[in-house]
């Protein structure tokens, strides 16, 4: 009599302490890929020979970053301003050549995008001395542009809170 | 421990939901183009360049706020001229028609069956300057008509004509003032309309003249009345004979008989003659042929209480700067022509030619035609004489009574060629449409004032296959003369810019938006002999339109009919009825008794052969037997022409109304037109104590370090012209809703006009927005925190936080936040209007106003680059930036130095339901129009 | 007869409810799960196309949804009432009531908890309504009265639906002895083995009281907590401070009313007659008029208070709700809930069980008009007179609204079938 109480109790429990083990991999796998995004791009662009080989500062190519709340691309003249005579012959700068002379800009595919309801600046948090490698992490080891900040709200809020930054919704939420 | 962990994972799961909700990985926004952009332009940063708003003939000074290279928002320009700042409900409404999803997209020809088809420039182009000489060897006349064109576009069209042989008409303007702009060249040989300086005036009598809304330029005068009310000693009547925005406006409106607006002048003038201030004389001939009113008959014949006649004469002539102005309603009809003239004698013989009334800088009406100059057109295009004829920015076939036949005889001409936007009635006549850039889209300049050049300005590239008229007309003149076009119109216009104000004035141009030119003082003397010879011939009274009339009045939101089509407009509630969708009939409270109409009846109204059914809306205020309906709501009426002026008479005479018993669906958005004695606009201003008993509270004040935002708003000012709703709309990306929605009730408006009736029939308007309460009902009662108080006093909504409870709009006395109970969309390419700093709201979550918290913020970023705070001024909403009254100021009230401050502590200054203890951030300034003696006005 | 088959007697009538169905009650249970399934269809539309489908509007943000909610919480109250307070006050006339009301009380509440989540305008984010600790430091506002609700209604359904299943457990046993097979394993399973040892009726005695003790304070909690969800607010006509009372006798009242309509049929049906008689039914009735006179009583209270406040929002609102557009609503309301009941007072009446079973619809009816009229003439008709407007429920809210009641029977047929509709072992006891 108890023992046909006991099974399926037993059983009960461990289907429900399984579960709950699955749904945490579940999320924790979802949050995984949040990070480590990394699209290919129309042109291969390595960040490894201009940022650790070149040792050409971030705002060189992305001059907008400390002027407005995007960092902005680079125009193509800025490229070809090199590249009209350096490293012609690879196949990458040719593409790069050819949109140049077709005046087809080059689209590239976000790695970090954001919701439309956050409004985020990039020059308030340049002025505010974070160093781009704090969220783009060490993009000059990088040969294609690898994900590295998770971007989810606690994420932000984290670091608003350890460096005394405005934790106010409206500061990004709009 | 474990439950954390499953908690987290609940937390991060949530958190992907948030992000898959986010489209911008999809959209291609991260992109390395050819070239730098141009200079200034940062993208990400919002810049402005200026332009001039083509929406009516005033011409008001545009500032195009963009955002990586699109329109989102059109303000005024602060020191124009024109507007100073200022813009109207339709100035604002202009970018819908940018963008408007219904615009002409290509040239389009009518093919055989008489359906249009796309056709290249380069088709229609040729197709013209063929049929151009074919009509001119067939003997034929080419004609160009237009709407009232000032500028190098004038200039241009004169020399397109004189080069192709072709005959420019006098331009069409329904509100063409022609009766005006007559007595002034009878009585100062200037047949134009002068410039009012109301600002200077210590008295004003406006008789008919519409000058808040719709007359000539409305902004313009409401800045200057505005100024002459802020300094105080400065008294408006005006009489009329329905109920205009303006009217209710006024410290003092009189209701005049239909037509009988001539006696009332006439008795004023004699008044002023004997007790003056009298600085000119007239020829006796002309005294003695002045008709003699005594008050008794002049207020019998007028309608006009007796007192109030002898008290507003004790007015004209105890005044030192007394200011006429007749126009609109009460100079179109049999006597309008004396009503002018008696208006301009008042105004020479009380000395303010040229002080008050400037012909120096008229307002360019001289070209403009009247509707006689229509008939004769009618006529000549059904006798076949027409080749080709042009149709420029102008609609005759909605305007023109149905008796002109004018959309038969449109056909008759050999090649009708229209230029416009959008489908009209007259351009889906026309036998070849040449699609018109938006004034966005396009180089020019308007000369709205003489003296006054505005420039216009492209701020994008075309969006479609269309060209500017300039650019149009050139390339027309190279086709014919084969050889292509000599320049294109930028070229065109910066040469003649060079050629009329000098490099220097060119580059001012450029760079203003506007030049004013010193224009030498113009001396004009009364023509006596004309004077008294009119005056002779002709008697103030007689011909008085029959009752019941049925009054044609021009439109806040569609001027006579020509902004229709823009979407935002009929979103905006009409301000004094508060219907936003569809056509009404205004009828008096008693008048609709009389007939025993209930409020939206239908009814057929009828005069002679012509009849339309339209919703009856009982209007208090308005005088018995006189009906009202918009002058676009009206299709071709049966209006007279006035054989003197050849102004279009307003009225129609001895209407029949036969009412159906079927209520109509039009959607009132007014809850009532009383304000219950609830004391929102309490008059006399007093702060309402009422049961206002002291605030206890478990919690802990919030404390405001920096700045607590604040918002002022002057209802001596307000005048409900919803210029500020408008603005909100575009600046918000406010969602349209139509009409469906607004009969449930569920219009999305941020800001509202709320007009309130008092039982004299005046009018008292309230703008209400979220007052931002510093102990705010709705925040305590969100569950989630999505409403909650921030730092700087304001009340915040987290969008994305909401889980649409609705408990917040429930709780909020003002009732002030909006619901999305759907999905919005907007109409492509009506989505480039989004303003990128905010997101547009999903269903299902809770909206209301920020304040423009985004503009805030962006203050705030700028002022943290220097390390400063936010100065007085920096930063303002969309609606006190665009509010041509000036009534809305807003700033931080904890800066004592700021206006805002100190407007919230004048003893004007209350806030509503102050009994409730909600503590608003929005202080209104009460206290009557007309300053502290506004008679018998609520 | 002698005990004994007394005892077995009795088992066999209340089991033999429990053979297998006849066909009025398939089409009974057709029904009303037809029913609960267009709930779910337009559930599933209105999330799809939006609140709009519904005829809330602005200013009226509440309307059925929310008065389904007050409603279904309200007819949960009887329940726990009778089974729990009276149980206390060793009412004996509960044990003929008890089992049925305890169904009736977790059906309702299950039906209840639907309608926050229904009038929801993002169900989808129905779980930023807990307090869950994230890295995003977001938390739940604990002065909404929303957040009271929801801790209220969770609290108020976990103990019934405790209760409810402990009473089960001896009847368990006793139904684990009639059954065969796969029923008798679940029966047995259910029965937590039990065997009916003094020991395990002693303990089980204890926790019963416990359980009844600690269940008998919701009663007046959660419907106050309901309640508040309307008197924190500033709404004329919510904001005040009798709402807490009022409400909780409405709901008992409400809940009264349910139960006699449930009961009635089911004696009928189950041919329970003997179980249940007149007398069960008249103390039931004093209950009905009892509770009926406090909810008049505060009628009459509310309009007094706007009277005398001369607070003119207030008035305006009472006025309003008598007179104004749901003038209907109103009087309908009075007569249901005021009037009809006095009726009571006549003894004979209060023994006419067909009489006392229409009553019992004529009150239901009107407490759920109660609700609406209280929700949504306040809401038509607050301060400012430019956003007064008025409410009328759409198709969808209507077919919910149905939906609701097809869940709560669909749920309650399900119960007569598989569970012992009266307590065997109370009443074997009152033998």
């Amino acid at each position: 009599m108890t023992r046909s109480v006991r099974k399926p109790a037993i059983l009960l429990a461990v289907t429900a302490y399984f579960g709950v083990l699955l749904l945490i991999a579940a999320g924790l796998w979802v949050s995984w890929q949040r990070a480590g995004i990394a699209p290919d791009q129309p042109i291969a662009f390595p960040h490894t020979i201009h940022v650790s080989k070149l040792n050409l500062p971030c705002n060189f190519c992305h001059i907008y970053v400390d002027r407005s709340r995007h960092a902005g691309a680079p125009s193509l003249t800025t490229c070809m301003s090199c590249h009209r005579a350096i490293a012609t012959d690879r196949e990458e700068i040719k593409k790069l050549t050819r949109h140049y002379e077709e005046k087809r800009p080059v689209e590239w595919n976000r790695v970090y995008f954001l919701p439309e309801h956050v409004y985020f600046s990039h020059k308030r948090h340049v002025k505010a001395g974070v160093d781009c490698s704090e969220c783009h992490g060490k993009v000059g080891t990088m040969k294609k542009i690898r994900r590295v900040g998770a971007l989810t709200m606690g994420w932000c809020v984290s670091c608003h809170r350890a460096r005394g930054a405005p934790l106010d919704c409206t500061t990004c939420h709009k | 421990m474990k439950r954390r962990d499953f908690l987290r994972v609940l937390g991060i799961l949530s958190g992907s939901t948030l992000l898959s909700s986010c489209g911008s990985r999809k959209t291609k926004d991260f992109v390395s183009s050819v070239l730098p952009p141009e200079e200034g332009v940062i993208p990400g940063e919002a810049y402005f360049s200026p332009s001039t708003c083509a929406e009516c003939p005033a011409g008001c000074g545009l500032s195009v706020k963009r955002r990586e290279g699109w329109p989102i928002k059109l303000e005024g320009v602060p020191g124009h001229p024109i507007n100073d700042g200022g813009l109207c409900i339709r100035g604002q409404s202009s970018l819908t028609r940018l963008y408007h999803p219904k615009r002409v997209e290509a040239p389009m020809l009518r093919n055989g069956d008489g359906k249009f088809q796309a056709v290249s420039w380069e088709k229609a182009l040729s197709l013209v300057s063929e049929s151009l000489a074919g009509s001119r060897d067939a003997g034929r006349k080419n004609l160009f008509l237009s709407g009232r064109t000032t500028g190098s576009l004038s200039l241009l069209i004169d020399a397109f004509c004189g080069k192709l042989g072709v005959e420019r008409l006098p331009e069409f303007e329904v509100y063409s003032h022609s009766a005006v702009a007559e007595a002034n060249g009878l009585l100062f040989g200037e047949r134009d309309i002068p410039h009012y300086r109301i600002e200077n005036a210590d008295f004003l009598l406006t008789v008919g003249a519409d000058i808040l809304a719709t007359h000539v330029s409305p902004v313009s005068y409401t800045r200057k009345l505005s100024r002459a009310r802020i300094r105080g000693d400065f008294r408006w009547i005006h009489a009329e004979p329905h109920l205009s925005l303006t009217g209710v406006n006024a410290d003092r409106r009189f209701v005049v008989f239909p037509g009988r607006e001539a006696v009332l002048l006439a008795y004023l003038l004699r008044q002023v003659l004997e007790r003056g201030p009298r600085r000119h004389g007239l020829p006796r001939e002309a005294v003695n042929a002045l008709p003699r009113f005594s008050v008794e008959n002049a207020s019998e014949k007028t309608g006009i209480p007796a007192e109030e006649l002898a008290e507003l004469s004790n007015r004209v002539t105890k005044a030192r700067f007394p200011l006429v102005i007749a126009g609109g309603i009460s100079t179109s009809h049999r006597r309008g022509l004396e009503v002018a003239v008696l208006a301009g004698m008042i105004q020479w013989v009380t000395g303010q030619i040229p002080g008050l009334v400037d012909f120096a800088r008229n307002e360019k009406y001289g070209g403009t035609g009247t509707f006689r100059d229509m008939e004769a057109l009618s006529a000549r295009l059904s006798r076949g004489e027409a080749g080709v004829l042009f149709l420029s920015r102008t609609n005759p076939v909605f305007s023109l009574p149905a008796g002109f036949a004018f959309r038969e005889n449109v056909r008759k001409a050999k090649l009708s060629v229209a230029f416009g936007d959008l489908l009209d009635e007259t351009i889906k006549e026309a036998d070849l449409i040449l699609p018109l850039s938006h004034s966005l889209e396009s180089w020019g300049d308007v000369e709205p004032r003489r003296g006054v050049v505005s420039l216009v300005k492209p701020a994008l590239a075309s969006l479609h296959d269309t060209l500017s008229e300039g650019d149009m007309l050139l390339r027309l003149m190279g086709a014919v003369s084969g050889e292509g076009p000599a320049t294109g119109y930028r070229e065109y216009l910066f040469a003649e810019w060079t050629k009329r104000f000098g490099e220097k004035g060119k580059d001012a141009l450029l760079r203003d938006g506007f030049v004013e030119e010193s224009l030498p003082e113009k001396r004009v003397t009364l023509n006596g002999g004309k004077a008294s010879a009119f005056l002779k011939e002709t008697a103030a009274e007689g011909g008085e339109p029959k009752a019941p009339v049925l009054v044609l009045a021009p439109s806040l939101r569609t001027f006579d009919g020509r902004s229709r089509g823009l979407p935002l407009l009929s979103e905006v509630p009409d301000p004094l009825t508060t219907i936003s969708y569809g056509r009404w009939l205004s009828v008096s409270p008693g008048t609709a008794k009389a007939l025993g109409v209930k409020d939206r009846e239908e009814a057929t109204v009828s005069s002679g052969d012509w009849s339309q059914v339209l919703p009856m809306k009982i209007q208090p205020g308005l005088a018995e037997g006189v009906f009202v309906a918009g002058r676009d709501f009206v299709d071709s009426p049966p209006l007279r022409t006035e054989e003197r002026t050849g102004e279009a008479t307003w009225y129609l005479e001895g209407i029949r109304i036969e009412k159906s018993g079927k209520v109509a669906a039009i959607p009132v958005l007014s809850g009532s037109p009383s304000q219950q004695g609830r004391g929102l606009i309490p008059d006399p201003s007093h702060k309402d104590e009422r049961h206002h008993h002291g605030k206890e509270s478990l919690y802990p004040e919030h404390e405001h370090k920096e700045y607590r935002w604040a918002m002022a708003i002057d209802l001596a000012l307000c005048n409900g012209c919803s210029a500020c709703v408008a603005a909100c709309y575009i600046e918000n990306n406010v969602p349209v809703v139509g009409k469906k929605d607004h009969l449930k009730g569920r219009e999305m408006s941020w800001l509202r006009i709320e007009p309130f009736y008092g039982e004299a029939g005046n009018v008292d308007f309230l703008p209400m927005l979220c007052q931002q309460c510093h102990s705010a009902p709705c925040e305590t009662v969100c569950p989630v925190y999505a409403a909650y108080h921030n730092p700087e006093g304001l009340n915040v909504q987290v969008y994305n936080r909401c889980v649409g409870t609705r408990y917040c709009s429930n709780n909020c006395p003002y009732k002030v936040r909006r619901f999305n109970w759907f999905w919005h969309l907007w109409k492509k390419p009506l989505d480039r209007m989004h303003n990128p700093d905010l997101e547009v709201r999903a269903a299902g979550v809770m909206e209301k106003c920020t304040f423009c918290v985004q503009r805030i913020r962006a203050a705030k970023d700028r002022a943290k680059d220097d390390s400063r705070k936010v100065r007085d001024g920096e930063v303002t909403t969309a609606c006190a930036q665009s509010c041509p009254t000036g009534a809305i100021t807003f700033g931080n009230l904890l800066d004592t130095e700021s206006k805002v401050y100190r407007l919230a502590h004048l003893t004007r200054a209350y806030r509503v339901f102050e009994g409730l203890g909600t503590n608003p951030s929005v202080y209104y300034l009460g206290g009557a129009k007309g300053g502290p003696e506004r008679e018998g006005h609520g | 007869m002698d005990k004994p088959d007394k005892l077995a007697q009795v088992e066999q009538d209340v089991l033999s409810a429990m053979k297998k169905p006849g066909l009025g009650y398939l089409a009974a249970l057709g029904c009303s799960a037809t029913l609960f399934l267009t709930l779910l269809g337009l559930w599933g539309y209105q999330i799809h196309t939006g609140m709009g489908v519904a005829g809330i509007t602005h200013p009226v943000g509440w309307g059925v949804y929310i008065t389904n909610f007050v409603f279904w919480v309200g007819i949960a109250h009887s329940g726990t009432l009778i089974s729990a307070v009276l149980y206390l006050f060793r009412a004996r006339f509960r044990t003929s009531f008890n089992r049925p009301a305890e169904a009736m009380t977790v059906f309702a509440l299950l039906v209840a908890g639907l309608f926050p989540l229904i009038h929801l305008g993002r169900t989808w984010k129905f779980y930023y309504l807990f307090p869950y600790p994230t890295q995003r430091m977001l938390w739940v506002n604990f002065r909404s009265p929303l957040i009271w609700d929801v801790f209220a209604v969770s609290t108020y359904l976990t103990v019934s639906v405790v209760f409810f299943y402990v009473g089960l457990i001896p009847d368990f046993a006793i139904a684990r002895r009639y059954k065969e097979g796969l029923a008798k394993r679940i029966y047995g399973f259910f029965s937590l083995g039990w065997t009916g040892t003094r020991r395990q009726w002693k303990n089980y005695n204890q926790l019963y009281l416990f359980l009844a003790a600690f269940a008998t304070p919701l009663v007046a909690s959660v419907h106050s907590v309901v309640s508040w969800d309307f008197a924190m607010s500033i709404i004329p006509g919510w904001h005040t401070t009798i709402f807490a009372p009022y409400f909780v006798a409405g709901a008992i009242f409400s809940g009264t009313a349910m139960v006699i309509t449930l009961v009635v049929p089911m004696r009928k049906i189950l041919a329970l007659g003997r179980y249940i008689t007149d007398d069960h039914f008249e103390s039931i009735a004093k209950i009905l008029l009892f509770t009926s006179l406090i909810v008049t009583y505060s009628y009459v209270v509310e309009f007094g208070l706007a009277w005398y406040s001369g607070n003119p929002f207030e008035m305006e609102t009472f006025r309003y709700r008598a007179l104004g557009d749901y003038t209907v609503m109103f009087w309908i309301m009075i007569f249901c809930n005021s009037l009809a009941p006095l009726t009571l007072f006549v003894r004979s009446l209060r023994r006419n069980v067909k009489y006392l079973f229409v009553l019992s619809l004529f009150v239901n009816v009107g407490m759920w008009v109660e609700r609406f009229v209280i929700i949504v003439t306040s809401l038509a008709r607050d301060f400012d007179p430019y956003a007064w407007g008025t409410y009328t429920p759409s198709i969808v809210e209507v077919g919910i609204t149905l939906g609701s009641f097809g869940l709560f029977f669909t749920a309650y047929l399900l119960f007569l079938k598989t569970l012992p509709v009266l307590s065997i072992t109370e009443i074997k006891e009152h033998l």
